[in-house]
Parts: C-alpha cells; structure tokens; sequence
C-alpha cells in the first residue's frame, strides 16, 4: 500500500482510532451518488472508493465532491484496478492512499506520484496551479509591459481598449489639468468607453463645468459619475471639515470607497498618471496591478512637454484653474498652485501625503 | 501566436518523460496492453491497421513555419514522407514505430508542440475558427478562449477517464467555422448589450451513430466563469453519463436522457457552488493569453488583383477570403488536388508552405477542419508569388468550397474501425466531377465521406454525404443529403440504399447536374436542396441504376 | 482454412503466427490451421507476452485472406490500396 505524505495528521489520528478498534471504515463503489455518499459515511473514520475498472473515472469525481462539498475530512482511500499513472490525480482530488489490486508495483507508484511538478487546475490538493503561479509572479505584467514597453500611448490605448479588456476596462479621469489628453486618445478609440469621475463633492466649480464641457467637445458617451455615499458623509463628515482632521479618511470616503462600489465592474482602468509627475510615479509601468485590479497606463511615459505639444496639436481647451497655476487638481479642499516644478505640488500641500489612496492600497480602504 | 512559459515547456517535457515510462513498463510487463492502450491514445498513439499512428494536436489549427518544419521533418524522418491534416485540426502520421514516438515528441516540444489527448476519453484538442484573428465577420478572436481551454483540460485530474471523448469548439464570427453544433461543448462567442463578451453554450452535439445537434444551454456566459462552468458540465458528465455501452457513452446521450433543462439544472446547481472559487480565470491571465494573439496591421493597403493568368484569377476567386484588415487576404491551400488524397501533404510541400508562411504569411498559418491550410495574412500584392510558388508544388488547387474539396477519413486503407474504403472514392468523385467541370459549374457545396458509422468524414453534416458499409465483405455506400456544417447546422437524410463504390462518382454527377437544372437563377446547391427536398434528388441518384 | 494474426508490439507492423510458434510479417510463413486448431491456438498467443498486440483468427485460401474480412486483410498484408502520398496530382 502506498500512501501519500499529505494530510499526515489526519492519518496518524484515524490510524490511531482504527487500530484501537474505534473506527467505523465505510467502502462506497466509484460510481456512488455523492448526496447519498455524505449520509452513507456519517462517522466514518476511514472511507474506500472502489474502483472496479482503472478507466471508469468516476471515483475522481466522487472523492473531489466529497471533499469539497461534502466537507468529508476523514482519510480517504482509493481501492481496486487502479494504475500507478493515476497517482498525482488520486491526491489532487483528495485522496490519501491508495491501495490497488496489483500490489508488485510500488517503485513505478513512487516514481508516478512525483512526476509532474506543473499543473494548471486548482484541485483539493496540489500545488499551486499555473494561472495562479503566474500571477502571484507577476508573470502576466511582465508579458504585458513588454509588449506595451515600446508602444505609443494610441496604440496602448487601443490594443487596451477594444481587445485585451474590450467590455471590461473603464477610464478613471480627474478632469484636472492633463486630463484632456487621455480623454481625447480615447475618444479617437472608443468614445462609449466607460469613463469614471469621482466627484467628491469638494471639487471646484471650475472642474464641474471642464468635465461637461470636454465631455460634450470630445463626444463622450458614457461618463459615469461617482459620489461617495450620503450616509457615508452624514456619518463621517458631520462638521464638513474631515479633510483638515483627518485627509486619508476623506479621501478614503470621498473616492476610495466610491470608487471599490463600482471597480468590481471591470478588469482594467485606465489612468492619465505619467512619471513626470514624480514621488511614486517615477517608476510607473504601463501595466501594474492595484488590490487585484490591472491599471494601464498609456501615458506613463510622456514627458511635461509631450503633454502641453498635445494640447496644442488638437486645440484641446484647457482646466480653466490652470491659467492660475494649479498645475494638478483635485478638491478645492486640499489643492492649491504649485509652488515649484514639481506638478503635485499643489496637493496636500504641507502635508507627508502625495497620493490619495485611488491608485494603491490603502489600509483604509477595506471595510 | 501563443508562445509557451517555462511552465508550459515544463509539463510538456514531463508528459514525454511519462509516456517513454509507459512504454519501457508495456515492453516489461508492468503495464497489460489493456491499461497501455487509454494511455497511449491520451498521447495520440493508435494501432491501426499497418502500424502505429501519431496523432499531433495543432491547438485552434494555429502554426508558425518553424512548427511546419518540424512536422516535415517528422514525416521525413518517422514516417514515409507525408502526414495527413485531420477534420479536427490534427495531425496524423500513419508509420512511426512506438518506440519511435518518444523522439517524435522530443521533436515537438522543442517547438512548443505536444500530442497530449489528442485521443482517448478525455478532453480533446478544442477546435476554433481557422480564419479567427482575421476574418472580416469575426466578433473576437476565438483563439486565446481555446489556448485557455488547453491549458485547463490538459492532464485533469478529474476528467482523464470520462465515458467517452470530449470536444470543445469556440467560434468567434458570424459564420460557425468551428462547427459549434457538432461538438460536445459548442462555445459562440457573444457580446451582451453593455459591449462585454461572453460565451453562448450548447450542448450535446456529436456524429457518430447517433448524430444530434447541440442544443443551446446557456444564453450568456461571463468569460471569467468559463471553467467553472466547464467543470460543472463535465461533473455532471462524468458522474452520469453512461459507461454500460460505448455508443450511449458520450454527452448527447445524457442529454437527451435529462433533457435540455434537467441537463442545465444539474449544471447550474454544481456551477453555483464552484463558480466563485479558484477556478475563476483571473483577469491577468485572460489579458496575458490574449496579448499573444496580435493581427497585422497595414500602411498602404494594396486592392485584389485582377490581372494575372487565368488560372491565377480563378484561384483568387474560389480560394481567397476576405480579412478584417484592407489590403490583406486569407489564402486557402487546397489539399484535395483532383485525384489526391484529402488532407495529405508530402514533407516537401510542408516545407514550401512554412517557407511562404515565414515570407508572406507574417508566420502563420491554419489547419481547417475542411483538411485544407489558410494563409491567414498575405498582403494583396502577395497573392501572385504565394500562388505561383504553391502552383510549382501542386498545390494551388482552385476548389476551395467546390464539389471537389471533399473531405474523407483515412477509411479502410488504415484505420482499424473502418468497414470500407473512403480515399479511393474521394478521389473517384474529384476525377469524374473535375472531368465533367462539375464542381466550378456547380459552386459552393460539401461531399464528406465516412468510412464507418463513427463519421470522422463528417458525412453527416455535408449537402452530400457518403457512408462506406460493409456488406458481407463488400463495400456499400448510402448517400444523405442536406446537412450542414456552420450555423445553419443539419444532420443530413439518408437517402435510399447503399452503391457499389464505382457507382458513387456518377450518383453524384447527376445529382450536381439535376442541381444545374431545378436551380433558380443564382441559388446553391443546398438552398435548392432545402427547397426541393432530398426527393427530388432520389431519382437522379438511382436513375441510371435501375436498368 | 485459418491462421493468427496481430501487429507487433515494437512498431505495430502486421505479423502472423508461424508452425514454430513464433511470429512473421510474411503470410507465407504463417501456419495454416483447421478452425478447431485456431480456436485452440489463440488463448496461448494471446497469454504470451512481449511481441504480438491483440492477435486473432482470420480466413485464408490459397489467394491470400479470405472470408467476410478478406478486403481488410488484403490491405493490412498489402498496405493502403491508394499507395502513400508522394507526389500529389496535379494542380
């Protein structure tokens, strides 16, 4: 009999339990119904599915059910006409021992159950399954940022838009001061993309009316407004000064939170941010992954003058604060005049804050 | 195209390992013939009537010249100088020795190629659209979803030993190319009314002896819900479908047991217990996959061109279809040289074809499940060279879609479960209705020939289909008219008895001649058939006979 | 008249049973065996082990293969009636 080294404290204890004549062992055929299975082994210590041909697979499935919808935990036995090859998919779908008919075979047993090192379907047991491996590596940003490394921002854009995330990917626009550019690329593209505004209820009255304004120029037909929650506020907010106590907590309320509502929605969002703009986005990528959502980037690499040589070219109007020297916008509240190079300046002035929150995980976030 | 990670290369590289195991354990004793035979098939080995034959997977019938080159190579070297393209965009070689095989995959891993389930019952190689990623009516490309599938079902833990074989096609256009309704799993894919796509499902399609067409199981499948739900169906498969009689074993029989809704009940009630666990597709992967799946674009697209010999306009006119991309062509190379056998390509006109595929093909090209290849990318201006090259290899066949673009499984030449002959009589139709100018005269229409009631001829899907019996040790063919392959999928009729094998050529002659005469102005074969009804044909099938 | 036949294990070549009880690809060393002695003979072929996959008894006169299967067998003795694809006709 061979038997697997997972689950070893399983086995020891019910071991234990059948040696000092304590447990009951139940024996259930392959092609066992697995509702009728689950009352049949009420108790069982032990269970054995008997396989009578090595090729009827219905064993496999018996035992994942057991497992994983009968909650079964007990040691689980595979019995009967079964193959060394069938090793590693006896384990993967739960199974503990085995113990075939043919009992002269246990180095190719050995040898079969170490043989693949790769699998791509999650199961019972295992390890990890390929298209998880991969993301836990970052294997798919890496494939992406290559292939998006030398790309110009249209073409991004495109491929991002109407292929790899076609259906799934809005764009998150601030309707500040650079906004215009990704809003207009995307308006060559797919003007009835999604594009998602998080009016916070701090915004200038200036922002309010560029957005309806480029919005109507650029032919954009899905603007999707998000406001944090009435209740939200009411509770939070009651005095309408949180920006000055507590400025995470705002921004947590006020587009965070609004933002989580709605982010379930898509597989991608595309974002104006570009690594001129300094601090943490020095290193941006044209692709990375933000509390399990991809960002996509398309301007990450555009310098300052790229930009303002855009507006130009397509006579794009301008945030009307811009010709006040705010060179980033986002609520009256915590946004004023950049007061050097440096774009971001302006935010959270004289705050350790240059971020607020949208574009990284943020502990407060999560409810 | 799809390139492997060292995840990929990995499994693949091991399976060899396995199979070269499995092997050293059938020549030792430790494995019986009787547990050897479900293995070896898992790896597209079958014993059939001369030797040994490997099936190779062309996952969604997708090459680059270098996989072309090896798969010459391979018939050079293992075999006896020419391989035979499949109806399921496979590959098969019929003379390799088994212990020959291990290097033949060797060969095929080192570029990125396996024969994993290529046969046996599990989970075969999903079928998409040949043209996928560059026809004008395609919605999405097919191709990424199939690669997906392939990678989920290959060595499943819990779907190894199914009743029966397993097959999934995805279609992405207008037009079925896959044959969604003739599959086990049929996935079209759809696009709901907020512009995202998803999958339509159906069911319980399959030829064989019992034909039946799939039924729809599910309006609107969300992409990242694609496995679960595969696994729920092929859970309620598994533990239910029959395993008492191998002709009830397969998905349409449990289907038509349960009925549509009962089927989908079962599925839903598994799907809502597993869809939101690990197996739902991670967007990362989704985006991953389908970044590999690019179609070239164009700067100063060039129009069809219209001069050129004669043969060359022809060729242009039955064989080239249109691409999403102005200034670009699909190419159909036709393997049903008049008189050939459909689906056969010699090592050289392989290595031709990879040779075109690297110049002019921007490194692709298809398997089609009609047993020809598509150039799926030439530029207009192309066209020329990439005809009078193939024209120099015999290959340039004008008949693409035509009466004599007849697809045919190997038959009793070679395989083991065949009752009668199939090439010999493929070849027969092609001469006598090429002879006559039939086939140009008579437009689009498809003659598929089985050579036993398993159909992997595909006889009952085709306007005309031929069935090879064996009647006390003499070959019989029963002809069916009407069915159909795409979306307006139809199990043909069967018409009459069975014809002695030299009569089938000019049974179908007629036929083609009496389409000439009750046809209205412009319309095909199978509208005219349809309209007509396949009574109307019975008597030009048996009209010389009688006498 | 009858004899046994199988594809060999190695290379799946067709072989047939010979007088000293092993195998052949040439029908003309096969054995020939009344139907009684191919009834008996064929349990013992089929318990050895190592050379023959999945022997059985087939119908010989003095042509070659005979009986209901006699076109099967004259194309596993003979090959595929349409030759292997070599060059293909022409376009």
């Amino acid at each position: 009999m061979l038997t697997s080294q997972l689950d070893h404290a399983t086995r020891t204890e019910t071991s234990a339990q059948l040696e000092s004549g304590g447990g009951q062992i139940v024996e259930l055929p392959g092609e066992s119904d697995w509702r009728e299975a689950r009352d049949a082994i009420a108790g069982a210590v032990q269970v054995d599915i008997r396989f009578g041909k090595f090729n009827d697979g219905r064993g496999f499935t018996l035992a994942a059910h057991l497992r994983e919808r009968a909650g079964y935990k007990g040691h689980l036995r595979a019995v009967g006409a079964l193959i060394p090859d069938q090793a590693q998919f006896l384990k993967r779908v739960g199974f503990d021992a085995v113990s075939p008919d043919r009992t002269d075979l246990a180095a190719d047993w050995a040898r079969a159950e170490a043989r693949f090192s790769v699998v791509y379907q999650p199961a019972v047991r295992g390890p990890l399954a390929v298209p998880a491996k991969r993301i836990e590596s970052g294997a798919d940003l890496a494939v992406l940022n290559a292939r998006y490394g030398e790309a110009d921002a249209l073409d991004i854009l495109r491929d991002a838009v109407t292929r790899t995330w076609r259906g799934r990917i809005a764009l998150l626009s601030s309707f500040g001061a650079e906004a215009a550019v990704s809003l207009h690329l995307l308006s060559r593209i797919a003007p009835a993309t999604p594009v998602l505004f998080l009016d916070t209820g701090r915004l200038f009255a200036q922002t309010e009316q560029y957005q309806r304004e480029l919005t109507q120029k650029l032919g954009l037909t899905n603007i999707r407004i998000l406001k944090p929650q009435a209740s939200d506020v009411a509770r939070e907010d009651v005095d309408g000064k949180l920006w000055s106590r507590d400025s995470d907590a705002c921004c947590a309320m006020r587009k965070v939170r609004p933002l989580d509502g709605v982010i379930g929605d898509y597989d991608a969002l595309i974002t104006g941010r570009k690594r001129f703009h300094g601090g943490e986005r020095m290193k941006l990528p044209a692709v990375e992954r933000v509390n399990g959502t991809m960002r996509v980037n398309p301007l990450a690499r555009w310098s300052a003058e790229e930009v303002q040589a855009y507006f130009r070219r397509y006579d794009l109007p301008r945030h009307p604060l811009t010709d006040m020297g705010y060179a980033s916008i986002g609520c009256w509240t915590c946004t004023a005049p950049a007061h050097s190079d440096d774009v971001r300046s302006g935010r959270w002035a004289g705050q350790d804050k240059s971020e607020c929150g949208i574009h990284r995980p943020l502990p407060v976030a999560a409810e | 195209m799809y390139r492997y990670d060292e995840h990929d290369t990995t499994l693949v590289r091991e399976r060899i390992e396995e199979f070269r195991d499995q092997i050293e354990r059938r020549m030792d004793g430790r494995l019986s013939e009787a547990e050897f035979k479900p293995l070896r098939l898992m790896n597209g080995v079958y014993l059939q009537l001369h030797a040994y034959m490997l099936r190779v997977a062309i996952p969604y019938g997708s090459l680059r010249a270098e996989q072309m080159r090896v798969l010459a190579h391979l018939a050079r070297t293992y075999d006896r100088g020419y391989g035979h393209f499949t109806t399921r965009q496979n590959i098969q070689y019929n003379w390799p020795a088994l212990t020959d095989i291990p290097a033949m995959l060797e060969a095929l891993a080192d570029v990125e190629m396996h024969a994993i389930q290529t046969s046996g019952n599990c989970i075969r190689n999903v079928t998409a659209d040949p043209f996928a990623g560059a026809a004008r009516d395609e919605l999405e490309d097919s191709r990424p979803w199939a690669e997906i599938i392939r990678q989920w079902s290959s060595l499943h833990p819990e779907f190894t030993f199914l009743p029966r074989k397993f097959k999934i096609a995805v279609n992405g256009a207008g037009e079925d190319r896959a044959g969604i309704r003739v599959h086990d799993i049929g996935l079209q894919i759809v696009e709901n009314a907020r512009g995202q796509l998803g999958f339509e499902v159906w069911v319980g399609g399959g030829q064989g002896r019992t034909p039946r067409l799939a039924r729809k199981l599910k309006d609107f499948l969300e992409p990242q819900d694609l496995l679960s739900y595969l696994t729920a169906a092929l859970r309620v498969y598994n533990a239910h479908g029959r395993r008492d009689n191998l002709y009830k074993a397969r998905i349409k029989i449990l289907v038509d047991a349960l009925g549509i809704e009962g089927f989908a009940a079962e599925v839903e009630e598994e799907w809502s217990y597993i869809r939101d666990g690990d197996l739902k597709l991670p967007a990362g992967e989704i985006a991953r996959i389908r970044s590999f799946f690019s179609r070239p674009e164009l700067t100063g697209p060039a129009p069809l061109p219209e001069a050129g010999p004669a043969a060359f306009r022809a060729w242009v006119d039955t064989n080239i279809r249109p691409h999403r991309v102005a200034g670009l062509s699909s190419a159909v190379i036709s393997l049903k040289p008049i008189g050939g056998t459909p689906g056969d390509a010699t090592a050289e006109q392989m290595d031709l074809i990879a040779e075109l595929t690297e110049r002019y093909g921007f490194d692709e090209v298809r398997v089609t499940p009609d047993q020809n290849l598509v150039l799926p990318h030439v530029r207009n201006e192309d066209l020329f060279p990439v005809w009078s090259a193939l024209r120099e290899a015999s290959l340039a066949t004008a008949n693409a879609g035509l009466a004599s673009d007849i697809v045919a499984c190997p038959g009793l030449d070679y395989c083991n479960l065949a009752n009668a002959r199939s090439i010999p009589v493929a070849q027969a139709i092609s001469q006598t209705l090429d002879a006559e100018g039939l086939a140009q005269a008579a437009g689009e229409v498809t003659i598929k020939i089985s050579g036993c009631i398993n159909a992997c001829g595909h006889h009952h899907v085709a306007h005309i289909g031929v069935l090879g019996v064996d009647k006390r040790g003499e070959e019989f063919y029963q002809i069916t008219l009407g069915g159909a392959f795409g979306e307006d999928a139809a199990i043909g009729e069967i018409v009459g008895k069975g014809l002695a094998a030299d009569d089938v050529p000019p049974a179908i002659a007629r036929i083609l001649r009496a389409y000439l005469d009750f046809r209205d102005e412009d319309e095909r074969f199978i509208d005219t058939l349809r309209r007509l009804g396949s009574d109307a044909f019975k008597e030009a099938i048996y009209a010389d006979l009688a006498a | 008249m009858k004899t046994l036949t199988a594809n060999r294990l190695t290379d799946g070549r067709v072989i047939y049973r010979t007088v000293e009880g092993q195998w052949s690809t040439e029908l003309a060393e096969a054995q020939r065996l009344t139907a009684e002695e191919a009834v008996e003979l064929l349990p013992v072929a089929e318990a050895e082990f190592g050379i023959a996959v999945g022997p059985y008894i087939i119908d010989l006169d003095k042509e070659g293969p005979a009986g209901q299967k006699w076109r099967r067998e004259t194309i596993r003795l003979a090959g595929p009636t349409t030759g292997t694809t070599h060059v293909l006709g022409a376009a």
